[in-house]
């Protein structure tokens, strides 16, 4: 089943919340070390779709297959899958109690079971990695939202993920304080971090991703390379929401 | 007005000077006060190496030929010699009072932890969790430590390896009414706090790979805790106060001690002046050390920064 062609093999997904359809029939690939870069318009699913990948949502139909194991299977030990998909949120959701290293520390301290000096120095080389070797003492609240994200980067790499989750991880910030974050996530794809992203910064997606998926209403309108969709989209209604976006830049 | 004419630094200067004069006076009472009860507890358990046992640690005599001597005192002197007579007791009175009172808190604490975490995330625990907490808060005390005492007679109870730490078993008795009474009502303090973590925490937890109550334990309580000191403090303060309830099943505390020599003096506003002042420095003592406990595990940013 693992071949290097489906690492993530998203299939006819679909959830409701109620009566409400809020993913229908969504499917996607993507390959070891892709890019995926997830647009479309506020409501969309997009979000919804991400956290269907960790299980954060469940999906009520359809198949997700993670490196040949199916997700969406009720066997499946949810925390074990966690542990090998990072994720970034958009309101970094850092814990609040704990210091940067903290932050970084506990998943690795807790969930793999590294010894408290390991766990540390893991931490530290991560928040090195992300820019933050000066902070590793602060607590979240002594830090600009840009740092807070960063340590919330350096907390899912810590776990070593397979592949990372970014549910808008910049939609939160200043403007002032978006590059930073991009900088640090234009870092991993060169390390070849497998990436499903979901973000409005399209000079973002244009740049790093190997496919953008557009997202409307809960369904895939169009999905293609970026040159493709963003130069010449097929359907009207990307052409659409890729002006109202471009707009308001 | 006089002070509005001055300029603001100095009026500030008075008034630090002022609250530090009051900080002086309070740690100074609170000095006599726990040097007094410490050193009269030490002198019991040791025999009566200071005084003999049953004395107090100042003659009687002499605190009345003090007052004596003061011009404007001396209307006291008698009242103030008896104070000094009624010390040994009280001051035992008192050490049943704070052992019932830590003991019962610390207990029920970690009965009510479990009790608010079922409460908030428990589904079928939720609701034992519930009835129990509306039981123990909806029932009087006093009835409660009834039932104990005179229906299950759980004084003859008391466990080979309970029995006899207190001259009487039943100080064990009045224990668990307390502490499960207590538990109770740290566990709706504490739900609250929980209830005010963020969601966005736990799911941070969920997706670095942590079970449900390991987020809990790593994630939640660290930051509920903290958030439930302030209203926490409450059922400390209220527990010491409560604790006198424990004299209506015979329990030799503050309040039943007080009580005993009342009767048999007629001396009823001066003995429960001076007991209600022994209970007031005991309530005092407990929300400075728990603002002391606030302070030391603050986190910047995490709660309301109480003001200075």
């Amino acid at each position: 089943m693992s071949d290097d062609n489906d690492f993530l093999r998203v299939t006819d997904v679909s959830k409701w919340y109620g009566d409400e359809k809020v993913l229908e029939d969504v499917s996607f690939e993507m390959d070891r070390g892709d890019v995926t870069v997830l647009i479309g318009p506020s409501g969309s699913g997009k979000s919804t779709m991400l956290r269907c990948v960790n299980r954060l949502a469940e999906a009520q139909e359809g198949s997700i297959l993670l490196d040949g194991e199916e997700v969406l299977s009720p066997d499946l030990d949810v925390d074990e899958l966690r542990r090998e998909v990072g994720m970034v949120f958009q309101g970094f959701n850092l814990f609040a109690h704990l210091t940067a290293v903290g932050n970084v520390a506990l998943g690795p301290r807790r969930v793999l079971g590294l010894s408290e000096t390991e766990a540390r120095e893991r931490a530290e080389a991560q928040l090195e990695r992300v820019g933050l070797g000066e902070q590793f003492d602060s607590y979240p609240a002594e830090l600009s939202g840009g740092q807070q994200q960063r340590v919330g980067i350096a907390r899912a790499l810590a776990m070593e993920p397979k592949l990372m989750l970014f549910d808008e991880p910049t939609s939160a910030l200043d403007p002032e304080l978006i590059g930073e974050v991009l900088e640090v996530m234009h870092g991993l794809v060169d390390e070849g971090m497998t990436m499903l992203v979901v973000t409005h910064e399209m000079s973002f997606a244009r740049e790093v991703a190997d496919e953008i998926v557009f997202l409307d209403d809960g369904r895939v309108v169009e999905r293609g390379p970026p040159e493709q969709l963003f130069d010449r989209p097929e359907e009207e209604r990307t052409g659409r929401f890729l002006e109202r976006i471009a707009s308001h830049d | 007005m006089a002070s509005a004419t001055r300029p603001a630094a100095v009026r500030e200067r008075v008034a630090d000077a002022d609250r530090s004069v009051g900080r002086l006076l309070l740690v100074a009472a609170g000095a006599l006060f726990w040097g007094w009860l410490v050193v009269s507890w030490v002198n019991r358990w040791l025999g009566g190496v200071i005084v003999p046992v049953g004395q107090p640690l100042v003659p009687p005599g002499a605190v009345e030929a003090t007052f004596g001597a003061i011009p404007g005192l001396a209307a006291y002197a008698a009242d103030a010699a008896f104070v000094v007579e009624l010390t040994p007791e009280l001051s035992r009175g008192t050490w049943l009072t704070v052992v019932i009172t830590a003991v019962s808190l610390f207990v029920g604490f970690l009965m009510a932890v479990p009790l608010a975490v079922s409460r908030v995330y428990g589904r079928f625990s939720a609701w034992i969790s519930l009835g129990y907490t509306e039981l123990l808060r909806g029932t009087p005390l006093l009835a409660q430590l009834f039932v104990l005492y005179y229906g299950l007679n759980l004084a003859s109870y008391v466990p080979g390896a309970f029995s006899g730490v207190f001259a009487r078993d039943v100080v064990w008795v009045a224990i668990v009414g307390f502490t499960l009474n207590g538990a109770a009502y740290q566990a709706e303090y504490i739900r609250g706090a929980l209830e005010s973590v963020e969601e966005g925490q736990i799911t941070a937890g969920r997706a670095i790979g942590l079970s449900k109550l390991e987020t809990i334990y790593y994630v939640v309580l660290p930051q509920g805790l903290r958030y439930a000191i302030p209203s926490w403090t409450n059922e400390f303060v209220y527990l010491i106060k409560y604790s006198s309830l424990a004299a209506f099943i015979t329990v030799p505390e503050l309040y039943y001690r007080a009580d005993q020599i009342a009767s048999e003096t007629f001396r009823y506003t001066l003995i429960f002046v001076v007991t209600g002042v022994t209970y007031l420095a005991l309530v005092l003592t407990a929300s400075k050390l728990m603002e002391g406990v606030e302070d030391r595990v603050a986190i910047p940013g995490l709660g309301a920064e109480r003001e200075e």
